[in-house]
């Protein structure tokens, strides 16, 4: 069974098209990336999906159910953009009422709260407000009433937007921790965090569907991403278009040199980069294999 | 993988579960509890000066034929009846303040919460009707209790005076309680389904306010123009309180079935409206 299923999925807003005919079938593992502009339609996908509001025509299935029905809850979870707790309330009370109508007793409830509240690091603020908290601290929070109960899928809308870096850390963390026992679908603007986390990637844009791409795949052509300092890009370009097996160089940024080859067993190329480094003194900065989600997505 | 999805409470449960959270979090919070004491003093006033006084008043033989010779013997009649005066003139004041306090006591069942995303917090545990009734549960819950400490106060404003009007004090109450958590139900409802458009407390208020005096314009209107169509009257919660001023006891019952039959229709309304909304 799919994790989720959107066949011809499409909503309009005052005959504005949001979401146009979208076809997405993700299965359960590693967490799922979710990119895309502002107003490509990410947040309505899991608004529909989360049952906040309906779609205007086509079908979504989560775990083959579709959204709202009773045999989704305490299986599908999310942090929503923007929403927060209610402010007045102490985070205990408002975890352990999510736990309990999710079938927890009291105690258990307690138990579970708590839990989540470790699991995101902030044990110490059980008994704050939310009003109280930073706004990291807060997302933590929304974050830790999504794995109460330890659901299968968790979306995770924008997690790290508007977080420092050691907050927005944390949070990948948290999502590479718990992606043993959930699937995490995770929206968001930072190419380099999903990199990290994620495998399959699919990319809206203009309310359809561009790209469903694994980064991890294996492929045929295969690409290693140089970035240098001290060096004569154009050289550099020359000599390693010359190399065996080399199909394509391209130059992204001032210092970034995209090299496409055919899959090689071993590290030759490596080996002759690095050998061509020596000769001419030239610095590097990293030699990564593959490409930056950026460059796989916008190349 | 998860291994609570076979012990999902049921939806009346979680109902419970909402309401009684309602009832927690009306009283936990600062603001709750300021609210709760504005509320003791205004019925602190109240009690003291002028049901304690009126009933002084009405107490004496000289002013039933004096109220009988102004407005006629059957039309203030009944309130000569109850057996302890001050619940006699509870039951004219709380008739038409309870209604007034619990529209801006439970204006904001919804709408900060909706505001602020809370609810989809929620919304993914439970079903869109366990949210809706459960918050409407709670307000309930808030309102009987609030009734129950304005008539404990009463009753012992009543002991103040005659410790052996305490039996019929304690049924008195328990009528009067009944009826006035029924008579609120209708205006609850409304503001579920109003908080349920608004932004804040504030705006649902305002909303309440305006529907109010819109449809009593409109029913006058109709009443004058179409005779033949008073009934639509009893449509505006709180059309039966003027009738019930005059009612004593049990007779008030008589009176029951409008606010319940508003209450479930104002409800299925906002059943209806609560499952399409976009949360």
């Amino acid at each position: 069974m799919n994790l989720i299923e959107c066949t011809q999925l499409s909503k309009n807003y005052s005959g504005k098209n949001v979401l146009n005919q979208v076809n997405i079938s993700l299965k359960a593992g590693a967490p799922i990336a979710l990119v895309g502009p502002n107003g490509a339609g990410k947040t309505t996908l899991f608004s529909i999906i989360c049952g906040y509001i309906s779609a205007s025509s086509g079908s979504v299935k989560i775990l083959g159910e579709s959204p709202n029905s009773a045999k989704l809850r305490g299986r599908l979870s999310a942090l929503p953009q923007d929403a927060q707790l209610d402010p007045d309330i102490t985070i205990i009370s408002q975890l352990m009422l999510f736990a309990q109508l999710q079938g927890l007793s009291k105690a258990a409830a307690k138990h579970e709260a708590m839990r989540v509240l470790e699991l995101v690091d902030l044990a110490q603020v059980v008994h704050e407000k939310p009003k109280s908290l930073s706004h990291g601290m807060g997302k933590r929070v929304s974050i830790a009433q999504a794995l109460i109960g330890t659901p299968d899928v968790v979306l995770l809308d924008e997690p790290t937007a508007g977080l420092d870096p050691a907050n927005a850390k944390k949070v990948r963390e948290i999502v590479r921790q718990q992606s043993a026992s959930s699937t995490f679908i995770i929206s968001s603007h930072n190419l380099d965090e999903l990199e990290k986390l994620c495998d399959q990637v699919i990319y809206l844009e203009n309310g359809s569907l561009k790209q469903s791409l694994s980064i991890q795949s294996k492929q045929n052509v295969e690409y290693l991403t140089l970035v240098m300092t001290e060096t004569d890009m154009q050289a550099l370009t020359n000599e390693v278009s010359s190399f065996e097996g080399v199909i394509n160089v391209t130059t992204s940024t001032d210092k970034q040199m995209i090299i496409e080859y055919s899959h090689q067993h071993g590290f030759q190329l490596e080996t002759q980069l690095l050998t061509l480094f020596a000769q001419h003194q030239w610095q590097y900065k990293s030699i990564l294999k593959g490409r930056t989600l950026e460059d796989t997505l916008f190349s | 993988m998860n291994t609570s999805v076979n012990q999902m409470p049921s939806a009346l449960i979680q109902t419970w579960q909402l309401g009684k959270f309602e009832l927690s979090k009306r009283f936990n919070s600062r603001s709750g509890l300021i609210a709760l004491i504005a509320f003791v003093l205004v019925w602190s006033i109240i009690l003291i000066y002028p049901i304690k006084e009126a009933s002084n008043i009405i107490m004496h033989p000289s002013f039933k034929d004096f109220i009988a010779s102004v407005f006629g013997p059957s039309t203030l009649d009944q309130l000569f009846k109850w057996q302890v005066a001050e619940f006699a003139m509870f039951w004219v004041a709380a008739l038409y303040l309870f209604p007034l306090f619990s529209i801006f006591i439970s204006a904001d069942q919804f709408s900060s919460d909706k505001h602020r995303g809370t609810l989809r917090f929620i919304s993914l545990r439970v079903s869109r009707n366990s949210l809706f009734f459960g918050r409407f549960l709670g307000q309930v819950f808030i309102q009987s209790l609030l009734v129950l400490i304005t008539i404990l106060a009463t009753i012992m404003l009543v002991m103040s005076r005659d410790t052996s009007l305490l039996l019929p004090s304690l049924s008195s109450g328990l009528v009067v309680f009944i009826q006035l958590v029924i008579i609120v139900l209708p205006y609850i409802a409304t503001m579920s389904v109003l908080s349920i458009f608004a932004n804040s407390a504030r705006q649902a208020s305002i909303y309440a306010i305006i529907l109010w005096v819109v449809v009593s314009i409109i029913i006058s209107i109709m009443n004058v123009q179409f005779p033949g169509f008073e009934m639509v009257g009893y449509l505006l919660p709180g059309s039966q309180l003027s009738n019930m001023v005059n009612t004593h006891g049990l007779t008030a019952f008589a009176y029951v079935p409008i606010p319940l039959i508003q209450t479930v229709i104002i409800l299925s309304i906002g059943r209806i409206i609560m499952q399409r909304t976009a949360l």
